[in-house]
């Protein structure tokens, strides 16, 4: 084995890959930096070229792509608020409100120490924990997935700022939109007009309900309070603030490790996992979503956790886990590559090359990332009344080119608005996204699970997974319950 | 009406109306499926009456413990009609602009609508980034898409014979 | 006003028309997959557009339009202008839709039929230690188990589930009921689900599975397909094993484009596939993905007709329709 390591890191340690690894890095970073341009689109932009590679040079410059561009997207999550893939979201709860305070290079430092520690760990673990997760993956079945999943939507317990109540009713609204297209057997639901028979894509929904009110809020209302933006230099991340913050570093790694591993979870719900999680652990929970460091960390330690580990499944079962790791399948296909089981014993040497090619490109996503901040940092310059439509712009020409669909730059304006009225009556939006990504695979996995029972509910507690996440989400209830009872008291004796 | 009233008015207004009017009528049963299987419309049906349960709950909060208001909204100080003004001439430019696309064209339409809405926010002032903003990133957009992802954006009907 | 814009329409158009149909092609094509990127068929719409462009001239686009079941994308190509700029990677799903849901589908010849491109074969498989070695046994157990036997499919009518259901049609059985349909979405999910035990068979495109059959987690049982793989030569296919209905299904890829493509278009693209027919990249990256060429060999516009009628009465005959 050792042998073999030597070997291929011989073969991998070339200038040309080398290049193409800082090139993969470095341009994933500023895609998914800009809004509206997704790491999906660098992803499909970059396969023709593999076309004329070698096999491990093409996954080593598409994987660089979806790490940079995975990290990438909290630049401008936290800058102006518009998350360039739905797994910075909750990266945007706490870094826009950083940003407004002054703090931006604190957050982006933040963002980029979680992420480049929860990819390592996640190379790591797809180094040497690939067989037993591969596994483990398959053991969740639709029973074991929709209680994981419906642990997952906690989370809006915790991103409901003042009214948990709100918060549901926001979740309420994702969970119905969520259903808009065909359903699993085929029935087109809610299908208005022939364009709403394929659904809502995620990223109009996304960018429209974060980005957008923020323009809309800016014409109705013109509050334009410009802080001076302190220079990123002055802005370093503290050792207390690091060493507080490692704890929930190290578990959201963990955590996007694992869930990454399971087909069909991917990066945002392992973010959103991590971050409910970390709120209800920490001692700064209450801060949270008002501009916690630690809320960045549990975020973009996860969602750039689990993309590595969505290689697991590729690897070691030929399984897909989502978008953009369907497209490198291809890549692999393409290459007279198979990944699956037999990937390990035929072409072990690429493998090796591969996992150490990624293990590097953890540390140049570092240096990437730390110039690429500082070239966006530049933006707090320009005046709200510029940028704002500046970002719309970029918006409506991305999303436009993800489907050379106007229906989609439609969905994007309408979102925009139902944010806006949502933002008037108090009602947030996070909920609303999270239980907009989760419904799916929530409803489909429920519906999959009865149909195996036939009809029976019993299914749903039917393994000793199913019962750990059971006993995990009555927990959960429990002390969220508990807390709102506490506050009515309060408030009760406050009124007295 | 206070608003917290309004606002559970609404909610349980939007989920009756989800619940008793659009599931019956827009979530057709499929061709086959088994009887035991939930059915399309459980889940819609499901998250619609829980949404009128949370609704009922935020107007009866609302009716019988009213909270303090919210902290007001940051403006700048303008009447609420002025702002109702500004938020219909938004609108008016969001609808505009879907119709301009198919007449227009993709790359025109966008420049009219950038263009307006840097106007509406009340910028004045940076002519030449306006401008620059306006008319030079519409058209470095549209040749950076088209020549990276080969996008096809829509020609106007009436711009055509100038091949925009 | 209606009336004059209108006018300038129709006359910009006839000025634009003919000029734009000069030498084709004199700019990009665009090739519309109507299902999302990196399964089956966006690999061979990507093999496709690589190799037919240098032929062709210029380059070629390839553009996922994912939704409904491929009707999504398949509208947007039935409603584009007949150009030749916007073609369709069809898939057996274009002549399958319309023919069980013609409510909610592009009708199966609101397309100009440019030419075949490849069969993908299908492979119905089980777990390894499942205690079936032959379709038989696997029948005999679905008999046996009322209705509780599951097997994962896209969805009821999707080819993947018409593939099973045509098997138990085959067998008197009832297709609908005999064994439950898990829907599941993606070649990818659908072996997982198989692989992980969730349910007890599949019946779908080989690509996604011979991974798991070479080694050695799954068996494939029989094969849908005119003739055996190359790479699984002991497995029979349905016809041979005489299943009538089964033994007719298989799937394939299509270069569609929107109805009455000008002469020079279809002419052009008769010249270019006829070069990607021999084209070694194109002929590998078929074989890599498990497909085999058929550019040429068959008339696709009779092809996707005779599709069209069977799968028309398959689905009177599974009860889908009325009859």
């Amino acid at each position: 084995m050792l042998n073999e390591i030597l070997s291929a890191l011989v073969a991998v340690a070339t200038l040309q890959n080398l290049l193409i690894m800082i090139a993969g890095i470095w341009g994933g970073v500023i895609v998914g930096a800009i809004p509206g341009m997704t790491g999906t689109m660098a992803v499909t932009l970059a396969l023709p070229f593999t076309f004329y590679m070698d096999p491990v040079p093409s996954i080593l410059l598409l994987v660089a792509l979806y790490k940079g561009s995975t990290y990438g997207g909290s630049v401008s999550a936290i800058l102006i608020k518009t998350p360039g893939t739905a797994s910075a979201a909750c990266t945007a709860l706490d870094g826009y409100p950083l940003a407004q305070q002054g703090k931006a290079g604190k957050a982006l430092n933040m963002a980029l120490y979680s992420s480049v520690t929860g990819d390592f760990i996640s190379n790591l673990s797809l180094i040497f924990f690939a067989a037993p997760l591969a596994v483990l993956a398959l053991r969740i079945g639709p029973p074991e997935f929709f209680m994981l999943m419906l642990f997952a939507l906690t989370t809006v317990a915790g991103v409901s700022g003042s009214s948990l109540l709100m918060g549901l009713v926001s979740a309420a609204l994702g969970l119905l939109l969520a259903t808009v297209g065909e359903d699993m057997y085929g029935s087109f639901r809610f299908a208005f007009t022939p364009d709403m028979q394929a659904g809502l894509s995620i990223a109009p929904v996304l960018i429209g309900l974060f980005a957008l009110p923020e323009l809309i809020k800016l014409v109705v209302m013109r509050a334009t309070k410009q802080e001076e933006a302190a220079t990123l230099g002055a802005q370093h991340v503290t050792r207390a603030e690091f060493m507080g913050s490692l704890k929930t570093i190290l578990k959201g790694s963990v955590i996007g490790s694992v869930l990454g591993a399971i087909p069909g979870i991917g990066p945002s719900s392992a973010a959103f996992f991590s971050y409910g999680e970390a709120q209800r652990s920490s001692k700064k929970g209450a801060n949270f979503g008002k501009g916690e460091l630690e809320g960045i960390a549990a975020s973009e330690s996860a969602n750039n956790g689990a993309c590595g580990a969505t290689m697991i499944p590729l690897l070691a079962l030929g399984v897909p886990g989502d978008v953009i790791t369907g497209v490198m399948l291809g890549a692999f296909m393409i290459q007279g590559l198979t990944p699956g089981p037999l990937l390990f014993q035929t072409n072990i040497h690429e493998v090796y090359m591969l996992l150490i090619g990624m293990l590097v490109s953890s540390v140049l996503l570092f240096f990437a990332g730390k110039i690429t901040m500082r070239m966006f940092a530049k933006v707090s310059h320009i005046p709200q009344t510029l940028l704002t439509p500046l970002v719309l712009l970029l918006c409506v020409f991305g999303i436009y080119s993800i489907a050379s669909s106007p229906f989609d730059v439609a969905v994007l304006l309408v979102m925009g608005v139902v944010g806006f009225i949502m933002f008037l009556l108090n009602i947030p939006a996070a909920p609303f996204l999270i239980a907009f990504i989760l419904g799916p695979m929530l409803e489909e996995n429920l519906r999959r699970a009865l149909a195996i029972s036939r009809g029976e509910p019993a299914v749903l507690l039917s393994s000793p997974i199913t019962w750990v996440f059971a006993a995990l989400i009555a927990f959960v209830l429990f002390i969220t319950v508990r807390r709102e009872v506490q506050k009515f008291k309060t408030e009760r004796r406050v009124e007295q | 009406m206070p608003k917290p009233v309004l606002r559970g008015l609404i909610i349980v207004a939007f989920f009756a109306l989800t619940a008793f009017i659009l599931v019956p009528a827009y979530v057709p049963r499929p061709a086959f499926i088994p009887g035991f299987a939930p059915p399309p419309d459980m889940w819609p049906r499901t998250v619609s009456l829980a949404g009128i349960v949370l609704g009922m709950l935020a107007l009866l909060l609302a009716l019988f413990r009213p909270q303090a208001d919210e902290s007001p909204l940051e403006t700048d100080g303008s009447s609420r009609a002025r702002m109702a003004g500004r938020f219909a001439g938004l609108m008016l430019a969001f609808v505009l602009f879907l119709v301009a696309i198919p007449l227009l064209g993709f790359l025109v339409s966008t420049m009219l609508l950038t263009l307006s809405i840097v106007l509406m926010t009340g910028e004045r002032g940076h002519r030449i980034w306006i401008a620059l903003l306006a008319f030079g990133a519409p058209i470095l957009l549209q040749l950076f898409f088209h020549s990276a992802l080969g996008t096809q954006f829509p020609k106007g009907v009436l711009t055509k014979p100038f091949g925009f | 006003m209606k009336k004059i814009l209108g006018t300038i329409a129709m006359a910009v158009i006839a000025a634009t028309g003919p000029a734009a149909a000069q030498d084709y092609p004199d700019q990009a094509v665009t090739l519309v997959v109507p299902y999302g990127p990196g399964g089956a068929s966006d690999l061979a719409g990507r093999a496709l557009a690589e190799t037919a462009q240098p032929f062709l001239g210029q380059p070629v686009t390839v553009m996922n339009k994912p939704g409904a079941g491929g009707m999504n994308g398949a509208r947007s190509v039935s409603e584009a202008d007949p150009d030749g700029y916007t073609l369709l990677l069809a898939r057996v799903g274009m002549a399958l839709s319309p023919a069980v849901t013609p409510d909610n589908a592009v009708a199966w010849d609101a397309y100009s039929f440019l030419g075949a491109l490849e069969a993908t074969p299908m492979i119905l498989a089980v777990r390894a230690d499942a205690p079936y070695d032959s379709v038989e046994d696997l029948v005999a157990a679905i008999a046996e188990s009322e209705g509780r036997m599951t097997y994962a499919a896209s969805g009821a009518t999707a080819i993947d589930g018409f593939t099973t259901q045509a098997l138990l049609a085959d067998n008197d059985l009832d297709p609908l009921t005999a064994a439950t349909l898990v829907p599941y979405k993606g070649g990818g999910a659908l072996a997982t689900a198989l692989l992980g035990g969730h349910v007890d068979f599949v019946a779908m495109a080989a690509g996604s599975l011979m991974p798991h059959i070479e080694s050695g987690d799954l068996k494939a049982l029989m094969v849908f397909a005119p003739k055996r793989m190359d790479t699984l030569p002991d497995v029979a296919t349905a016809a041979e094993l005489g299943y009538e209905k089964a033994g007719q299904i298989a799937g394939w890829s299509a270069l569609y484009g929107p109805k009455d493509l000008p002469e020079e278009v279809t002419a052009k693209w008769q010249e270019v596939l006829a070069e990607v027919a021999t084209d070694e990249k194109w002929l590998e990256l078929a074989a890599n993905r498990g497909s085999i060429s058929t550019i040429g060999d068959v008339d696709m516009s009779d092809y996707a007709q005779s599709q069209y009628e069977l799968f028309h009465g398959l689905a009177k005959d599974f009860g889908y329709l009325p009859n």
